[in-house]
């Protein structure tokens, strides 16, 4: 493979993709509520962690802390300990939906949009490789994916720690958790979002079906939402590690699938 | 030099034959038309010599390499107009040429710039290289498709519909670039149009297809011959006189002859009489205006072609 070609074709996708507002809009948006809104509605409206619903989340999540974090919550009020369980544990799996959605969105216009648009039959009769085309392909939704997810943990740590440093004495983040997070399961699930939006692709004519099939790839995310809400599992560094592995492992399985559906005769007889 | 190869190439697409066991060459510096009505199997025929499809059966060569084995090589010796402009339409015409530039190994940008500018200016798109392909007008973008598959400097162009959407003035140029790269250049021309005018102009060889399989290969000279069937040729006179009609009736070669006013239509029993029928006319006294072959157009000879199936 050149890789000079794969980046051409990266670079020529990205340049699309920026100009695309359906595709730029849940990118700028979601993040935005992210870390934007939700540690300023946790941390400034007042009242917001007392309450009936965020005793019961409390009284699920803080038995399942690790000890140390336990005996650190507490030596602070009621209020407090909820604040630091919603900001560093309950919406930790919030940002795992950054790079699903990021790359899912991206491919689907990189994949099913270049066949709804009509211009992969001159893309496909250009001396590129099936693998060169692929790479780039998957480049243009992981690297965006990436970008955002790191601009967006970036700036929900410092959100986070400019609205509760005076409060907690300490920083809250970053910590092990979400570093781990960040570098080992996001780039998991891009590229699972990745995958999966390259089989889907295959199977639909247009970008909004492929990018409405891939919104399911929140479901998961839900899953670990909730089971830390009903205390099932904390998301440690261990069980981030452990979900990695387990997402790697899907990522290899649907992209063994992927480039199998990769193929030009197969495009080209669903674009007309 | 043979630059395009084909033998008995076929492809079918579960169980329906679409192209059928199709065998012709193509000389270098030759234009090839591909004629056939809708559905024929045109596409799927320059789908197949571009590289993008396989053929079930047989094989082709471009520039000598293998359409089967050498895709890559092929893909990179062919530029080819496809049946869209297949523009991407966010990004500008300059954009769009950078890209496929690139692509096809043009890295260099003190070759790549002004090949660039000068195809922009020959299609007149030079003041829009910075506008974005999709707010340019049907024409407008099939001439940058068109500068997209020539950004390379190809030895062999697959032009599908090349002159559709454009103007007549337009259309006229993309003619006159076509004969000028063919004849100049010696650059390789497979041609597939419905436009039987430009066919009938351009083109060295047509090929008719109909069900994916080949009618017939010849020039569109001999099409028309075949389907005029007898050679007759119609010679103006200054005067028609009896000794004139009998001067005609009497040449060598003359099979039939009927007048219409000033006009002989002489049925000869094969073009090379040609030449002592006028003599015989002339040695009778009388004065030749004109001499014109009687033949059918390509347009009908293709009907009767397609007609005869």
């Amino acid at each position: 493979m050149r890789w000079s070609k794969a980046l051409l074709v990266f670079r020529k996708d990205l340049s699309e993709v920026a100009r695309n507002w359906e595709v730029m809009a849940p990118m700028i948006i979601v993040p935005v509520i992210l870390t934007v809104l939700i540690p300023a509605m946790v941390t400034l409206v007042p009242d917001s962690m007392n309450g009936s619903n965020n005793g019961n989340l409390m009284d699920s999540m803080l038995p399942n802390l690790p000890e140390a974090v336990r005996e650190m919550l507490s030596s602070y009020p009621e209020g407090l300990q909820m604040t630091y369980i919603m900001l560093v544990f309950f919406f930790a799996p919030f940002f795992l939906i950054i790079p699903l959605m990021v790359s899912g969105v991206i491919a689907s216009d990189s994949f099913a949009g270049e066949k709804e648009r009509k211009t992969i039959e001159a893309l496909l009769a250009a001396p590129f490789t099936d693998s060169e085309l692929l790479m780039g392909k998957i480049l243009v939704g992981f690297a965006p994916a990436m970008g955002v997810t790191l601009l967006s943990f970036a700036l929900y740590t410092a959100m986070v720690d400019a609205l509760t440093f005076g409060r907690f004495g300490f920083l809250l983040l970053p910590n092990l958790t979400w570093i781990v997070m960040i570098l080992f399961l996001a780039p998991a699930a891009s590229l699972l979002g990745i995958g999966a939006t390259v089989i889907i692709s295959s199977r639909v004519k247009g970008f909004r079906e492929a990018q409405q099939l891939s919104a399911l790839l929140v479901v998961p995310v839900l899953v670990l939402l909730f089971g830390q809400a009903a205390g099932f599992l904390i998301m440690g560094p261990g069980t981030l590690l452990a979900l990695t592995v387990l997402v790697l492992v899907v990522d290899a399985a649907l992209f063994g699938v992927g480039v199998s559906l990769f193929n030009r005769e197969r495009i080209l007889s669903q674009s007309h | 030099m043979e630059s395009i190869v084909a033998e008995g190439l076929t492809k079918r697409f579960n169980g329906f034959t679409a192209v059928d066991n199709l065998s012709f060459t193509v000389e270098q510096g030759d234009i090839f038309g591909l004629l056939g009505p809708n559905g024929a199997g045109k596409t799927t025929t320059i789908r197949m010599l571009a590289s993008l499809i396989q053929p079930t059966e047989g094989n082709a060569y471009v520039g000598g390499f293998s359409v089967k084995d050498d895709a890559l090589r092929v893909r990179e010796t062919i530029g080819i107009l496809t049946e869209n402009p297949s523009l991407y339409e966010r990004l500008s015409a300059l954009e769009n040429l950078e890209f496929f530039a690139k692509a096809y190994g043009v890295d260099e940008s003190q070759t790549r710039d002004p090949r660039i500018r000068e195809l922009l200016e020959f299609f007149d798109l030079w003041d829009r290289r910075g506008d974005r392909a999709g707010t340019f007008s049907k024409g407008m973008k099939q001439k940058l498709a068109i500068a997209r598959a020539l950004v390379h400097e190809p030895s062999t162009l697959y032009l599908d519909e090349p002159t559709s959407g454009l103007d007549p003035q337009s259309a006229k140029d993309i003619r006159d670039l076509m004969e000028r790269l063919s004849q100049r250049e010696g650059q390789t021309i497979l041609l597939s149009t419905h436009r039987l005018e430009d066919a009938e102009r351009l083109c060295d060889k047509v090929m008719i297809i109909n069900r994916g399989g080949a009618v017939s290969v010849a020039s569109p000279r001999e099409l028309q011959q075949r389907a005029t069937g007898a050679h007759v040729v119609k010679v103006g006179l200054r005067e028609v006189t009896r000794p004139l009609s009998e001067a005609a009736e009497s040449a060598e070669g003359v099979e039939s002859l009927a007048v219409d006013g000033g006009v002989f239509s002489v049925t000869l029993a094969n073009e090379g009489y040609t030449p002592g029928l006028v003599r015989s006319l002339v040695d009778a006294g009388g004065q030749v205006m004109y001499v014109v072959p009687l033949e059918a157009s390509l347009e009908e000879a293709y009907l009767k072609v397609i007609g005869g199936e």
